[in-house]
C-alpha cells in the first residue's frame, strides 16, 4: 500500500464572493430583460438595454459563478492547490468592477464601452494566469485537464472578439466584419467556454455525486476530439460565410454533445447512489435541455433562420449553461457553507448532513419554476407573443428572487 | 466495553456528510492498530481528491482524541487499492436506495 496524506482547500470567502455577486447580477438580468419586452418580443435583440441584461447574465452570474466554482473545484478535481488566493480577491474586485461598469456603458454609453471593457478584459487576463499557473503545477494531466484547460483558451479568445467589437463601436468600422467577429464571440463564449468547461467538469462531479465506479472514461476523448472540431468547422464557415459548412459545424457540435450525454448516461448506470439529489438531477436534466438545443441549432443551421438560432442561443444560455450552474450550485453553497460552519465540529458532535442545508422541497418548486418560465419565454419569442412574454419573465425574474433568497439563506444555517 | 469496539463505536459517529453514511459502514477503513494507547488508522476516501477530505480525517481524530487512555492518533490516508463499493456494509448499501 502507497500512504498518501495531500489537503487541498480554498478559503471559502473567495469562491462566496464570486458566487454572491453572480446571484445578484442573475436577479438584475431578469429585470432588465423583462422591461424591454416589446423590442425582445419582435425580435430586435441588438438594443443597448439589451446588450447590458445580455452581459449582466452572461458575464455577471454565469462567467463569475464559473470563476467561483473553480476557485473550489479545481484544487479538487486536478488535485492542485490554487496558485495564490490574494490573486484570487484581487481579481474577484477587478473583475467585478469591470462587469458593473461595462454593463452600465452598454445600456447608456455603447460607444465608450471600450474603456471598462480592458477593466474587464483585465480582470479575466488575472483569472486565466491564476488557472494557467494552477494547471501548470498539476502532477498527472488528465482529459479534464483538457477539457478545462481548452475552455480557459477559448474564453481568451472569446475576450479578444469581444474587445474587438467594442472596438468597432468607438471607431465605427466595417459592419460585415462586425458580424463575423458578433458570431464568433458568441459560438467562442458559449460552446467554447461555458459548455467545454461544464462537460469537463461533469466528468469529476457526475461520479462523485452519483457515487459511480468502475466506469470507463474512454469515450470522453472523442466527446473531445469531435465538439472541438465541430468549433472549429464552424468558426471557418463564418470566416467563409459558407451554409454548408455551418451546417456541417453544428452537426459535429451536437454529434459532440450526443456523445457527451451518451458517455454521461453511461457513467450513471455504474452508480452506487440510486436515488440521485435533486438539485444534481436538474443538472442532468440540463444536459437533456443542451442536446436538445444542438439539435434545433443543427436543424435551423440547415434552414437558415436568424431569428430562430437567436431563440435557440436564448434558451442554450438558460436551459443548458445557467440551469447547470443553477444545479451544481445547489450542490455547491451548501458544501461550502457546511466546511465553514461544521467542517471542524465533526467528530464532536453531531452535524447536519449537506442535503440537510437545503430545503431540497423547495428547490424543486424553483426548478419546475425555472423550467416552465424558460418554455413560456422561448415560445413567446418564437410566436412573437407580447402578453406570454410579460407572464413567463415575470415568473422567471420571480425564479431568479426565489433562487436568490434560498442560496443566501444557505449562509444562516 | 473492549478498547477496540469502542474505538469503532466512536468511528461510527463519525459520517460522510454528502452520503449521510459513516466511515465504518462505508468501508473507508482499511486498518485499525491500538497500541499502548496509540492508535493508527488507515483509511480511504471515495473518491481521490474528494471535497470533503479534511473535514472526514479531522473528524476521525476528534472523534477518537477524547477516548480515556488515549494518547495518540495517527491516521493515514491511502488510495491503493481505491475504494470499492464492495467494502459496504449492508447498512449502507440500503441507506443508498439498494434491496428496496
Amino acid at each position: 500500500m502507497i500512504p498518501t496524506n495531500t489537503a487541498y482547500e480554498t478559503n471559502i470567502r473567495l469562491p462566496l464572493l464570486f458566487i454572491v455577486f453572480g446571484v445578484v447580477a442573475f436577479v438584475a438580468a431578469q429585470a432588465i430583460l423583462l422591461a424591454a419586452g416589446p423590442a425582445v418580443v419582435s425580435g430586435v435583440f441588438r438594443l443597448p438595454n439589451i446588450w447590458a441584461a445580455a452581459h449582466l447574465a452572461v458575464l455577471g452570474f454565469a462567467l463569475m459563478i464559473a470563476m467561483g466554482a473553480m476557485y473550489q473545484l479545481v484544487p479538487v478535481a486536478f488535485l492542485t492547490p490554487i496558485w495564490s488566493e490574494q490573486l484570487g480577491f484581487v481579481q474577484f474586485f477587478i473583475t467585478a468592477a469591470g462587469i458593473i461598469a461595462f454593463s452600465v456603458s452598454l445600456a447608456f454609453y455603447a460607444h465608450v464601452a471600450l474603456f471598462p471593457g480592458i477593466l474587464l478584459v483585465l480582470g479575466i487576463v488575472l483569472f486565466l494566469f491564476q488557472m494557467g499557473m494552477t494547471l501548470r503545477k498539476q502532477a498527472k494531466k488528465n482529459i479534464m485537464t483538457l477539457f478545462v484547460g481548452s475552455a480557459l483558451a477559448f474564453l481568451l479568445l472569446t475576450i479578444l472578439f469581444g474587445l474587438t467589437l467594442a472596438l468597432h463601436f468607438w471607431s465605427g468600422s466595417d459592419a460585415t466584419d462586425h458580424l463575423f467577429i458578433l458570431k464568433t464571440h458568441i459560438l467562442l463564449g458559449v460552446c467554447g467556454w461555458f459548455s467545454l468547461l461544464i462537460m469537463g467538469f461533469s466528468y469529476k462531479m457526475v461520479p462523485m455525486f452519483s457515487l459511480a465506479h468502475g466506469f470507463s472514461m474512454k469515450l470522453a476523448r472523442y466527446v473531445y476530439a469531435v465538439y472541438v472540431t465541430g468549433l472549429i468547422v464552424t468558426f471557418i464557415s463564418f470566416f467563409q460565410n459558407g451554409r454548408g459548412l455551418f451546417a456541417a459545424g453544428a452537426g459535429l457540435l451536437l454529434a459532440g454533445f450526443a456523445l457527451f450525454a451518451y458517455h454521461i448516461w453511461s457513467i450513471l448506470q455504474k452508480r452506487v447512489k440510486k436515488k440521485l439529489d435533486r438539485p444534481f438531477q436538474f443538472a442532468l436534466l440540463a444536459i437533456g435541455i443542451g442536446l436538445t438545443l444542438h439539435a434545433a441549432a443543427f436543424l435551423l443551421s440547415l434552414s437558415g433562420s436568424d431569428h430562430g438560432m437567436a431563440t435557440v442561443i436564448y434558451a442554450y444560455v438558460l436551459g443548458w449553461i445557467m440551469f447547470s450552474i443553477i444545479g451544481y450550485l445547489y450542490k455547491i453553497v451548501p458544501f461550502l457553507w457546511w466546511t465553514h460552519r461544521y467542517s471542524k465540529k465533526i467528530g464532536q458532535e453531531n452535524v447536519p448532513t449537506l442535503k440537510q442545508m437545503i430545503n431540497e422541497k423547495w428547490t424543486i418548486v424553483q426548478c419546475l419554476l425555472f423550467t416552465v418560465s424558460l418554455a413560456g419565454v422561448v415560445i413567446a419569442l418564437t410566436v412573437s407573443s407580447l402578453p406570454l412574454f410579460y407572464a413567463a419573465q415575470c415568473a422567471m425574474t420571480s425564479f431568479s428572487l426565489f433562487f436568490a433568497g434560498t442560496i443566501i439563506s444557505v449562509l444562516w444555517k | 466495553m473492549d478498547i477496540r469496539e469502542l474505538v469503532l463505536k466512536q468511528l461510527r459517529t463519525v459520517i460522510d456528510p454528502e452520503l449521510g453514511i459513516n466511515v465504518v459502514d462505508l468501508g473507508l477503513i482499511y486498518d485499525l492498530q491500538i497500541n499502548d494507547g496509540n492508535i493508527y488508522i488507515l483509511m480511504t476516501l471515495t473518491t481521490p481528491g474528494c471535497p470533503l477530505h479534511d473535514s472526514i480525517v479531522g473528524g476521525v481524530k476528534r472523534a477518537l482524541e477524547h477516548i480515556d487512555g488515549i494518547r495518540d492518533v495517527q491516521v493515514q490516508i491511502t488510495w491503493n487499492p481505491p475504494w470499492t463499493p464492495e467494502r459496504m456494509s449492508e447498512e449502507a448499501l440500503r441507506q443508498l436506495g439498494h434491496f428496496l
